[in-house]
């Protein structure tokens, strides 16, 4: 395994100040630029594209990519929107960079809209966010100040408008289109694609939209160049990432570490072991992936072609851990439960669905289910996964289906013991 | 046009059509809620679910949202897509209400409908019901809603949003809690409220008027046009056993979509009401015949200068051509003509017109003058003895300037549908009947020739149309060339002799009508159901 010689996210995690601008400069902060304009846009994407950088979100995909589906001379703005909506369950390192780095994010927005030619960029942070805020928006009056935003920045001739939005703590707001239509001041609901954000997004105009952790990797890509981001981590998974942990482990955190890690190793150098008994499953990166068992977690490495491999997602890079004695009953029925509330409530499969999963666990819960109902479960899983507009409903039906799956004796010590079956009433 | 294969059919459908659109045009129904042809795509109710065939295997989308490709492999009955229709259908079904029976919407609900076809008839919920609540909430001068039958499909928000502009309803909460309603303080009464009820593809929102008064599967239905406006809108007539139960829109891409103003809508009551039901001669009731023959008596003694006739735009356009007919005939061409004392009315960028009659263009087509100054200052002054109006209520409309002009006349002869002013007025009147009870043609303000069929046969043989009216009084008189036995036979023969109706019969005329060219009579631009930037227009 390579470590990387310096830190590239976390690198300000421990100065002090390291949130303003005057400490962010001294420690070499926008070094970047001079890298960056003197490149063409198309070059600074072909770079990005080069580092193998993925999106830090949740789906894993290209960067470099994503930004290159911009049409180009539409005559219309194009627009960032800055998804820093971390409402994941068990996800929680976008907000230290937020925190602690604030202008880390806000290079690495200006390299990215000066690569698709955007000129208005919109954070849009999470409502439960306040202090961040506080910072992003101080943040952004100093880079102003000291012409890194705003008009002719650094005397490049490139212009560039950030804006900091509160969201009002939706979890679907964290989907790029629920996202989009919450910054145009409509509910947040999902759009039907196509047409994709890239080409029509925010006010109908060209949109990329980029995690918090994904902007923050492009400035050490620009400043170093992709080769060296590309030797960081495995093949597939470039560079490095934000790991949290939380759960039932003796020191839970966050650690900036290359991509391809073992996760056993994980747990025991930086969560200091399983806590309170033996380890049984794992969330590997929010609570919207399906679990892994301890079985799974001894051949896991920490990197996207690994997840995929054991039948789960990378997601978010933050790890969530239970120990034996946990009840995966009640652990799914509290995830159950955040995603009905959570649906927005536009597509049938999601709307319904959640909501009858949750019900039906409650009567798991309750003693009063048969295997029927367990059985139930997994069909309704299946008819809600891929049937609807953004992947809510598959983010609710994949943990669940793998809770159910792979600890179906637990559920089982749940259901009624013998059922008595009474002619003429309906289950 | 684009080739495709739905289920192994092969078809040419055009260019931009969604998949859902091919295979409904095609005769391949596929189930779906949410979709409207003439609104956006929502894409939320998740029945429309298709396969389509891609380098990497199947891949099941909706089909709404989906455009067609040259090439493009479509299974809309698939294992995979059925299942994926049928799940999405239990899901609507959780916890909808199964009350069919008493629900008014039962018999034209598409979930009803698709239940029959793809329901399973195994009921899984397992759980207890979650009630959404509300039933019969008053939402608008029209309107009601049925909360816990409402699917959110989300069709009424966006016909609010985009036909009418009003923005009336909104969906509130989120996931299963979400419901249907009304912003707060307002309500839903714009002009075009009642189509949220044809869309509504459940009996959510149903019309106060018409709901619990009818099973619609007793109703029959007749393929017809709104005389409300000149707009022509066309309509289905809904009766059962000649009672008229609602007038509902009937699709015309180019005219009303599928939509109709609510001032249309609920104007089938009027035929119902104040109609005018016995011949009348002076202080005497007497039969049609009776009437007509005295009439003929009448007019038989008169000199050929001393009838005049008002025409009429509310009257069918075989109506007016007999009426023209009779007077080229019998009396002088000049002494007919058609003043049209009707105020304008309501109108919009949408679908209604100010001009509240439908036929004005048809007497622009006949050349029968709308402009009647001289005639009405000849009537005044008292040059003609017998005045025969048809279809008119100069004395309803302006009372003061009807009782100059026909004052003097002393034979002042109405054939009237109602029991109007004019026909209190009159020496002699004749009830007539009105549109939802004969068939004919009406052009509308764009020159759009449309036909309405007889929906409801009356009982009293003395209805008659004002067309039959005029054959019989010809008959009485003796002229010849009169000898129609029904309304289509006129039509074909005024088709012969008109050069801008060459090559149509009353039976070739299409349900959506003939464009004929015939300039506006309106000084407005006729401007149809503006295009509106945001809705997803389907090329006919």
């Amino acid at each position: 395994m390579n470590l990387p010689l310096q830190p590239q996210l976390t690198k300000r995690f421990a100065v002090k100040n390291g949130h303003t601008l005057k400490v962010y400069l001294e420690t070499g902060g926008y070094g970047s630029l001079h890298n960056l304009f003197a490149l063409q846009p198309e070059q600074v994407v072909e770079e990005v594209k080069a580092s193998g950088l993925k999106g830090r979100g949740g789906a894993g995909f290209l960067t470099g990519m994503k930004w290159s589906f911009v049409p180009k001379n539409t005559g219309k703005n194009i627009y960032l929107a800055v998804n820093a909506d971390e409402g994941e369950p068990g996800t929680f390192t976008d907000r230290y960079i937020l925190t602690y780095d604030p202008h880390l994010l806000l290079e690495g927005i200006l390299c990215a809209c000066y690569a698709v030619r955007s000129h208005k960029a919109y954070i849009y942070v999470r409502g439960e966010f306040y202090d961040q805020i506080q910072i992003l928006r101080k943040a952004v009056a100093d880079a102003v100040e000291a012409g890194y935003l705003g008009e002719n920045i650094q005397g490049s001739g490139f212009d560039l408008d950030v804006v900091v939005h509160r969201g009002a703590g939706a979890y679907i707001c964290g989907e790029e289109t629920g996202l989009i239509e919450s910054l145009e001041g409509k509910k947040g609901m999902p759009r039907i694609k196509p047409p994709f954000p890239a080409v029509q997004g925010l006010f109908n105009c060209p949109t990329i939209v980029n995690n918090v952790k994904t902007l923050a990797s492009v400035p050490w890509i620009i400043e170093h160049g992709a080769k060296a981001y590309a030797e960081i981590g495995t093949p597939d998974s470039a560079g490095t990432h934000l790991f949290g942990l939380s759960g039932h482990v003796n020191q839970t955190g966050y650690w900036e570490l290359p991509f391809g890690m073992p996760m056993m190793e994980f747990l025991e150098t930086y969560g200091k072991g399983v806590k309170g008994g033996e380890l049984k499953a794992v969330f590997p990166g929010g609570s919207s992936c399906p679990v892994l068992t301890a079985k799974e977690c001894e051949s896991v490495t920490l990197c996207y072609k690994s997840m995929t491999e054991h039948g789960t997602m990378f997601g978010t890079g933050c790890v969530t851990v239970l120990n034996e004695h946990t009840d995966m009953v009640r652990i799914l029925k509290s995830l159950t439960h955040f995603y009905a509330y959570e649906s927005c409530g536009q597509c049938t499969p999601c709307r319904e669905g959640t909501a009858w999963e949750d019900r039906l666990l409650k009567k798991i819960i309750a003693g009063e289910a048969t295997t029927k109902d367990l059985d139930l479960m997994l069909e309704v899983a299946d008819n809600m996964e891929g049937k609807t507009i953004c992947v809510l409903s598959a983010a609710c039906s994949m943990p669940l289906r793998s809770i159910i799956q792979k600890f179906r004796g637990e559920f089982e010590k749940y259901l009624k013991k013998s059922v008595v079956v009474v002619p003429g009433t309906v289950s | 046009m684009v080739k495709i294969t739905v289920n192994g059919k092969e078809m040419e459908v055009p260019e931009g059509t969604n998949v859902l659109d091919a295979a409904l045009n095609n005769g391949i129904h596929v189930e779906h809620f949410c979709y409207h042809r003439y609104l956006p795509v929502a894409g939320n109710c998740r029945t429309c679910m298709v396969e389509i065939k891609t380098p990497k295997g199947r891949q099941l989308v909706i089909g709404c949202n989906t455009h067609v490709t040259e090439g493009m492999v479509v299974y809309t009955n698939s294992e995979n897509s059925k299942k994926a229709q049928k799940s999405a259908l239990e899901m609507l079904l959780l916890d909808h209400p199964l009350d069919c029976p008493i629900c008014d919407k039962a018999g034209e609900c598409k979930l009803q409908d698709q239940y029959m076809q793809d329901g399973q008839y195994d009921f899984r919920r397992s759980v207890p019901r979650y009630f959404k609540g509300g039933k019969a909430e008053d939402i608008g001068e029209h309107i009601v809603l049925d909360q816990e039958r409402c699917i959110l499909c989300t069709r009424c928000i966006r016909f609010v949003d985009e036909v009418p502009k009003t923005s009336e309803l909104c969906i509130v909460n989120r996931g299963h809690e979400a419901k249907l309603t009304i912003f707060p303080g307002r309500r839903l009464d714009n002009p075009y409220s009642g189509n949220v009820t044809d869309i509504c593809p459940v009996g959510a929102l149903t019309l106060k008027d018409f709901r619990f008064k009818q099973r619609v599967w007793f109703l029959k239905k007749t393929e017809s046009v709104c005389p409300g406006c000149s707009r022509g809108c066309n309509i289905s007539v809904e009766q059962n056993h000649g009672h008229l139960f609602r007038f509902m829109p009937r699709e015309n891409a180019s005219l009303n979509k599928t939509w109709i103003c609510d001032e249309g809508r609920f104007s089938f009551k009027k035929y119902q009401t104040n109609r005018l039901e016995t011949v009348r001669l002076g202080h005497k009731t007497t039969s049609l015949q009776e009437g007509i023959t005295q009439l003929a008596e009448i007019l038989a003694g008169m000199g050929k200068d001393e009838v005049a006739g008002i025409a009429s735009p509310f009257a069918s356009l075989e109506d007016n051509y007999l009426f023209q007919k009779l007077f080229e005939k019998k009396f002088n061409l000049a002494n007919l003509a058609a003043p049209i004392w009707t105020p304008k009315g309501s109108s919009d960028h949408i679908l209604r017109l100010a001009e509240k009659y439908p036929n004005e263009q048809g007497l622009n087509l006949l050349g029968i003058t709308t402009k009647a100054e001289t005639l009405l200052e000849k009537i005044e002054k008292g040059a003609f003895k017998a005045v025969i109006v048809m279809e008119q209520d100069p004395f309803g409309e302006n009372p003061e300037q009807a009782k100059k002009v026909y004052g003097k006349v002393k034979a002042l002869v109405v054939l009237s549908t109602h029991a109007t002013e004019t026909a209190k007025q009159a020496a002699m009147a004749f009830p007539m009947r009105p549109f939802t009870e004969k068939a004919g043609t009406f052009v509308n303000a764009a020159g759009h020739l449309q036909r309405f069929k007889l929906a409801v046969e009356p009982e009293n043989p003395d209805l008659v149309e004002s067309s039959r009216w005029i054959s019989k009084l010809a008959r009485a008189l003796e002229l010849n060339g009169f000898d129609y036995e029904d309304t289509p036979m006129i039509f074909n023969a005024l088709a012969k002799e008109n050069g801008k109706l060459e090559g149509l019969t009353f039976d070739s005329i299409s349900p959506a009508g003939k464009q004929l060219d015939l300039k506006p009579a309106s000084p407005e631009p006729f401007q149809g159901i503006q295009a509106q930037p945001n809705v997803f227009e389907v090329k006919p």
